[in-house]
C-alpha cells in the first residue's frame, strides 16, 4: 500500500477512492448496527412474532376485462363464484362437520370426510372443498357458520357468458394455468391455479385482460383464524376489449347456422374487420371457468365432430367452384381469354383417357366468362385452365392470400394448399399432369383453403383489389374508458390484378345471385343487391363402415353486399350438407339481411325519407362497474 | 506470454476465495428457500444456480488469463453488443404487462441488463483512458453521460428501475472519480430532470401506471410494506446464533415472497443468525475494500477506473440489497450479487471479479 503515489496515473484518484472507502465503511457499520438491533436486541420479539406468524397475505383476484362487440354490447362478462374452503386444523368435530357439509353441498359424506383426512398433512392450509356453489348454498352455509368451525367462503370473479357459446372459438375460454405451462419460462410470474386465457382472444390478449391481482394482509390467531383485516390492496381489473364483432350479424349467423356443422365468417371488405365468426359444433366456454370435469373434457375431446376445432381458422377444405374466380382472374390477366371469349360448356370433357364431368348432366351450350361464372360451368373452366396453364393460376391464388397464413394471431392458422408442379413432384413424387390442372380449375384435387382465407380473398375482389389482414380487436381500454391500445386496418398487399378484370369477375358474381340461370339465387334479397359464388366441394370417399355423414359433399357460399359498394362479405361452409346453393346460400342471406335490415317508414308523398337512425357511438354507452370480489 | 513470477506473487487468491464462498452460501440458501416450494421446477433452482456458478467460474478464469489491456481493446465492442441485446429484449422477450428482461437463446434465457452493467464499466474506463488529457472537460463528460444514459433508458423501458438507477450511479461515480466538477454535473442532472415531463406525455396510460408502481412500490398490490415486515421478522427471529440449517420457518413457509431472489439475505440471516449475517457482511466488506485498493494501486488509468467501476457496481448492489432486507432502505428490485438466484448476474459478477484480479496481478507489468 506504499507504492500508490509513484504508480497511479491520474491525480486525485487515491484521495477520492480513499474517501469512498470511508463511506463504504460507514454504511457497513450502519448495517451491522441494524443487524444487532434486529437480531440481538429485538430478536426475542421477532422470534415470538415468527412463532405465531400473524400476518398473512391472501390474494384477491382481479376481475378480467370485459369483451364488448363493436357497438358496446357485452359478449363476455364476469360473475362472482363462491368457493367453500375448510382449514382441517380448525375442524373440532370432523364426523359431524363432514355430515353437515355433505348435506349442504350435495356431496357424499364419505367424500368430505376423506378430504378432511387427506388435508391433515397440511393442517393450516385452507383446503378447497367445492368451487362454484350456488348462491342459496352460500347463504345456508353462512347461517350455519357456528356449527361449522373451520369452514370459510371465498368469493372471486370468474368468467360468465351471457351469450352462451356465441363466437366461442373466436373469443376463447379461460381456465387455470396447467402444469405444463407453469414449467415454461414465460409463465414465471404465474402462480398455480391462476386463471389464464387458453384460446382465441382471451389468450392472445391475456396480458391486457388479466388485470393485476390485489391482496389482503390479514392477521390470524395461533389457530390460523382470521382476526383482523390489516390492509387491503384493491385489485385492478383488466383492460376491456372492444371487438370488431357485430352482435346483430353474429346472432343472425348463429341462428341461421344452428343445426349445421361448419363455419361462417363475415368481414368488412373495406378494412378486414371480422364481423361474425361461427364454428359449429360449438362448445360451452363456461365449462372451463371452474376446473373442467374429466367427463366433460372427455366428451369434448372425443366428439368425432371436433367441437374444439376452430373451423374458420383451422378447417381446410377444397374451395370448389370459388376457385374459379382465381382461374378467371389468372386467365384474363395472362391474356388467355378475354371477357368475350366464347367457349362451349358440354356435359363432359375428355382429356386423354380421362373424362371430366360438368356438375349438370346436360351441356349448356356456348357461353362467355360472365355466364360461365353465373352458371358455374366446370367444362368451360377446364378449357380456360388448360389455355392459361397452372403457373399463372398458382401465382394469382397466392396474390389473393391462398396457401399462406394471414396472421390473425388467434392460434394455429391453417395455411391451406395451392399445389404446384414442384410441390407435387416433391411430396407425391409424381410429375404434374394436365389432368391436375383441369381438376385444380374447379378447386378440387389438392387445393385447400380455410374459410377465413376465402372470405379475405373475396373481400379483396369486392373492394377493388386490396388484401386486408383480418383482425378482431379494435380497441383496448381501461375500465374508466382510457385508451390503452387502438388498432386499425392493415394491408397485406395490393393484389396485382387490373380493375377491369375485377369488374368482370364482380359482374359474374352479381349474376350468380341475380341472373335467372345463376346458381346462387337463394341468396337474393329484394331490397339490396347481393353478389356471390356457390361451390360444392367433394369429400373424398371414406372407407366402408364409416358413418354416412362423411359421404355427402360440403356446400359453400361466399357473398358480399351491396354489390356496387360492398360493406359486408360473408363465407359459409356447411359440412356434408350437399350443394352450396341449397345448404349455404340461405345462411349467407340471413346474415346479409341482418346487416342491412329493411326499415319501413311512412314517407309523405314528395318528401325524402328520413336518414336511418345512427347507431350509438361506443363511448356514449354506460360502462359497467367492474365486479370486485370481497 | 512468458509467465512472470510477479504475476503469481500478486495473484489475488483471497478475493477469488471470498467470491466463491459467497456463491456457495448463495446456493445453499437457495436450496433452503426453495426446498418446500410447491412446484418441482422451483425445487431444482439451486442446481441451476450451481451450474451457473461453474459457468461463471470458467469465465472468471478466462478473464484472469487475458491481459486486461487486451480486454480493454474490445470495450466498445462489448458495449455495442450489450446495447444490441438490450434492443432485442422487446422483440424476443415475453410480451405482456409484466417486465421484459430476458432474451431466449435456445434453451437458456439471459438478462442483457446484467451484461450491460459490466459492459458500461469497461466502456467508460476505456473512454476516459482515451481522453486522459482532457478527462474533466465538459465535452468529455457529456459523452460519458450519453454512454451511461443509453443503456439506462433501455433498461428503464423494460421496466427495471433498480438496474437503471444502478447504471446511472456507476456512471456518475466514475465521472466523480476522474474529477468532474459538481458545477458540470449538476446542470446536466437538472437538464435531464427537465426532460422527464416530456417523456411522460409520450407514455400510454398503462405504461405510466407501470412506472408509478416502480417509483412508489406501495402501489404494488402485493405491498412492499408486507415484504419488509416479513423480512424483518425473518431476520430478527434468527437471533444471535440462528435457527440452524433448514430450520428457517419464516423464509421457508412462503411468508416471504421472492425469498430466493431479492430477499435471499433474509433466508441466510434467519438460519445463521447475527454471526452468520456478520460473516456475509464481512465478506462483502472485504471485497469492496480490496477492490478499491486494487483501483488505487493500478498501474494505468484504464485499470484503475475498471477496478473502481466493478467494485462500485458489486458493492452498491450488496449494500443496497442488504439495507432493503433490513428495512433501512426503500424496496427497489436489486439482487444480492453472488447470492441471489439468477444466472446472468452470477456469471457476470464472477467475470467482473476475474477482471479485478487481473488488474491487481498486473500492477507491476508496465
Amino acid at each position: 500500500m506504499t507504492t500508490w503515489h509513484t504508480l497511479n496515473p491520474a491525480p486525485g484518484i487515491q484521495r477520492r477512492v480513499g474517501r469512498l472507502i470511508l463511506v463504504a465503511t460507514a454504511v457497513v457499520v450502519v448495517l451491522v448496527l441494524r443487524l444487532w438491533h434486529l437480531q440481538v436486541l429485538e430478536g426475542n420479539r421477532y422470534l415470538a412474532m415468527a412463532q405465531h406468524n400473524r400476518l398473512r397475505l391472501r390474494p384477491v383476484d382481479a376481475p378480467r376485462g370485459i369483451l364488448f362487440d363493436r357497438y358496446g354490447q357485452i359478449l363476455v362478462d364476469n360473475r362472482p363464484s363462491f368457493d367453500v374452503y375448510v382449514v382441517p386444523e380448525d375442524v373440532t368435530d370432523p364426523g359431524g362437520t363432514a355430515e353437515r357439509l355433505g348435506q349442504l353441498l350435495g356431496m357424499p359424506v364419505e367424500q368430505v370426510a376423506e378430504k378432511l383426512v387427506a388435508g391433515r398433512s397440511r393442517r393450516f392450509t385452507p383446503l378447497l372443498l367445492k368451487a362454484g356453489v350456488p348462491e342459496q348454498t352460500m347463504i345456508a352455509l353462512e347461517e350455519r357458520k357456528l356449527d361449522l368451525p373451520g369452514v370459510s367462503l371465498r368469493v372471486h370473479p370468474v368468467r360468465s357468458y351471457p351469450a352462451g357459446s356465441l363466437a366461442a372459438h373466436l373469443l376463447g375460454y379461460v381456465s387455470e394455468v396447467n402444469r405444463a405451462q407453469l414449467a415454461r419460462e414465460e409463465f414465471r410470474d404465474f402462480a398455480p391455479g391462476e386463471p389464464f386465457g387458453q384460446a382465441g382472444v382471451e389468450r392472445r390478449f391475456d396480458a391486457f385482460i388479466r388485470g393485476i391481482d390485489g391482496g389482503e394482509q390479514i392477521e390470524v390467531d395461533a389457530l390460523g383464524r382470521l382476526t383482523r383485516l390489516v390492509e387491503r390492496m384493491e385489485p385492478q381489473s383488466g383492460f376491456n376489449l372492444i371487438l370488431t364483432i357485430d352482435r346483430r350479424l353474429q346472432d343472425a349467423a348463429e341462428r341461421a347456422f344452428a343445426s349445421k356443422s361448419g363455419a361462417v365468417v363475415a368481414m368488412d371488405p373495406r378494412t378486414g374487420e371480422i364481423l361474425a365468426w361461427v364454428s359449429n359444433p360449438a362448445y360451452d366456454p363456461g365449462l372451463f371457468t371452474q376446473r373442467i370435469s374429466r367427463e366433460d373434457w372427455g366428451i369434448l375431446a372425443g366428439d368425432p365432430r371436433h367441437p374444439l376445432q376452430n373451423r374458420p381458422l383451422q378447417g381446410q377444405y377444397p374451395p370448389g367452384s370459388i376457385f374459379k374466380l382465381i382461374v378467371a382472374a389468372a386467365a384474363l390477366e395472362s391474356g388467355a381469354i378475354t371477357p368475350s371469349t366464347l367457349l362451349d360448356c358440354p356435359a363432359t370433357f375428355a382429356l386423354g383417357n380421362f373424362t371430366f364431368d360438368n356438375w349438370k348432366r346436360e351441356g349448356r351450350g356456348v357461353m362467355d366468362l360472365h355466364r360461365a361464372i353465373a352458371e358455374s360451368c366446370n367444362t368451360y373452366f377446364y378449357q380456360v385452365a388448360l389455355k392459361t396453364g397452372i403457373e399463372p393460376i398458382v401465382e394469382m391464388a397466392r396474390e389473393f392470400g391462398l396457401g399462406e397464413g394471414l396472421g390473425l394471431g388467434l392460434g394455429d392458422e391453417g395455411r391451406g394448399l395451392v399445389p404446384t408442379p414442384g410441390w407435387k413432384q416433391q411430396v407425391i413424387g409424381e410429375p404434374w399432369y394436365p389432368g391436375n390442372t383441369v381438376i385444380t380449375a374447379i378447386g378440387q384435387g389438392m387445393v385447400l383453403a380455410t374459410p377465413l382465407q376465402v372470405v379475405t380473398m373475396v373481400s379483396a375482389i369486392a373492394n377493388g383489389g386490396t388484401l386486408y389482414k383480418p383482425w378482431v380487436v379494435k380497441r383496448v381500454e381501461s375500465w374508466q374508458g382510457e385508451e390503452v391500445e387502438e388498432y386499425g386496418p392493415e394491408i397485406l398487399r395490393r393484389v396485382r390484378v387490373s380493375p377491369e378484370t375485377l369488374r368482370v369477375i364482380r359482374d359474374g358474381m352479381w349474376a350468380v345471385v341475380n341472373d335467372g340461370q345463376g346458381t346462387g339465387q337463394r341468396a337474393r334479397i329484394p331490397w339490396i343487391e347481393v353478389a356471390g359464388k356457390t361451390a360444392t366441394s367433394q369429400v373424398v370417399r371414406k372407407q366402408a363402415g364409416q358413418e354416412k355423414r362423411g359421404l355427402k359433399d360440403h356446400g359453400w357460399f361466399v357473398a358480399y353486399a351491396p354489390a356496387h359498394s360492398p360493406e359486408v362479405a360473408v363465407v359459409v361452409i356447411a359440412e356434408h350438407a350437399g350443394f352450396g346453393s341449397a345448404a349455404a346460400a340461405p345462411v349467407a342471406r340471413a346474415i346479409l339481411e341482418a346487416a342491412f335490415p329493411l326499415v319501413t317508414v311512412d314517407v309523405p308523398r314528395g318528401q325524402r325519407p328520413p336518414a336511418p337512425p345512427l347507431r350509438p357511438p361506443v363511448a356514449a354507452l354506460p360502462r359497467p362497474e367492474p365486479v370486485i370480489a370481497d | 506470454m512468458p509467465l512472470d513470477r510477479r504475476l503469481i506473487q500478486n495473484f489475488e487468491w483471497r478475493l477469488i476465495l471470498t467470491a466463491f464462498l459467497l456463491a456457495g452460501l448463495g446456493i445453499l440458501s437457495i436450496y433452503t428457500a426453495t426446498a418446500t416450494a410447491s412446484l418441482p421446477l422451483k425445487q431444482h433452482l439451486y442446481l441451476r444456480q450451481a451450474t451457473w456458478f461453474v459457468v461463471g467460474a470458467t469465465l472468471l478464469v478466462v478473464a484472469v488469463t487475458i491481459n486486461y489491456r487486451t480486454t480493454g481493446r474490445f470495450a466498445y465492442l462489448f458495449y455495442g453488443l450489450a446495447i444490441f441485446s438490450l434492443l432485442l429484449v422487446p422483440l424476443f422477450g415475453r410480451v405482456g404487462l409484466g417486465a421484459q428482461r430476458w432474451i431466449k437463446l435456445g434453451f437458456l434465457a439471459f438478462q442483457p441488463s446484467e451484461v450491460a452493467k459490466v459492459a458500461l464499466v469497461l466502456c467508460l474506463a476505456r473512454y476516459f483512458e482515451d481522453r486522459k488529457e482532457r478527462v474533466t472537460a465538459p465535452r468529455t463528460m457529456v459523452g460519458a453521460a450519453l454512454l451511461t444514459l443509453v443503456p439506462a433508458l433501455l433498461v428503464v423501458r423494460q421496466p427495471d428501475l433498480g438496474t437503471a438507477l444502478l447504471l446511472l450511479a456507476v456512471g456518475v461515480s466514475l465521472m466523480l472519480l476522474v474529477g468532474v466538477r459538481l458545477r458540470v454535473l449538476v446542470p446536466v442532472g437538472v437538464g435531464l430532470l427537465a426532460l422527464a415531463p416530456i417523456v411522460w406525455t409520450f407514455l400510454k396510460a398503462y405504461q405510466k401506471r407501470r412506472l408509478l408502481v416502480f417509483l412508489n412500490p406501495n402501489l404494488d398490490p402485493l405491498g412492499a410494506g408486507y415484504h419488509v415486515a416479513q423480512s424483518k421478522i425473518a431476520v430478527g427471529s434468527g437471533e444471535l446464533l440462528g435457527k440452524g440449517f433448514m430450520a428457517a420457518s419464516q423464509s421457508q413457509l412462503n411468508f416471504l415472497p421472492e425469498n430466493h431472489t431479492d430477499f435471499i439475505f433474509a433466508v441466510l440471516a434467519e438460519q445463521w443468525g447475527f454471526l452468520g449475517s456478520l460473516a456475509v457482511l464481512a465478506l462483502f466488506y472485504f471485497l469492496i475494500i480490496r477492490g478499491l485498493e486494487i483501483s488505487m494501486e493500478a498501474k494505468d488509468l484504464f485499470g484503475s477506473l475498471m477496478a473502481f467501476g466493478i467494485t462500485t457496481m458489486i458493492g452498491l448492489q450488496a449494500l443496497l440489497n442488504i439495507g432493503m432486507v433490513l428495512g433501512v432502505m426503500p424496496v427497489v428490485g436489486i439482487p444480492l450479487p453472488l447470492l441471489s438466484y439468477g444466472g446472468s448476474s452470477m456469471v457476470m459478477t464472477l467475470t467482473a471479479i476475474g477482471l479485478l484480479v487481473n488488474v491487481r496481478m498486473r500492477r507491476f507489468m508496465y
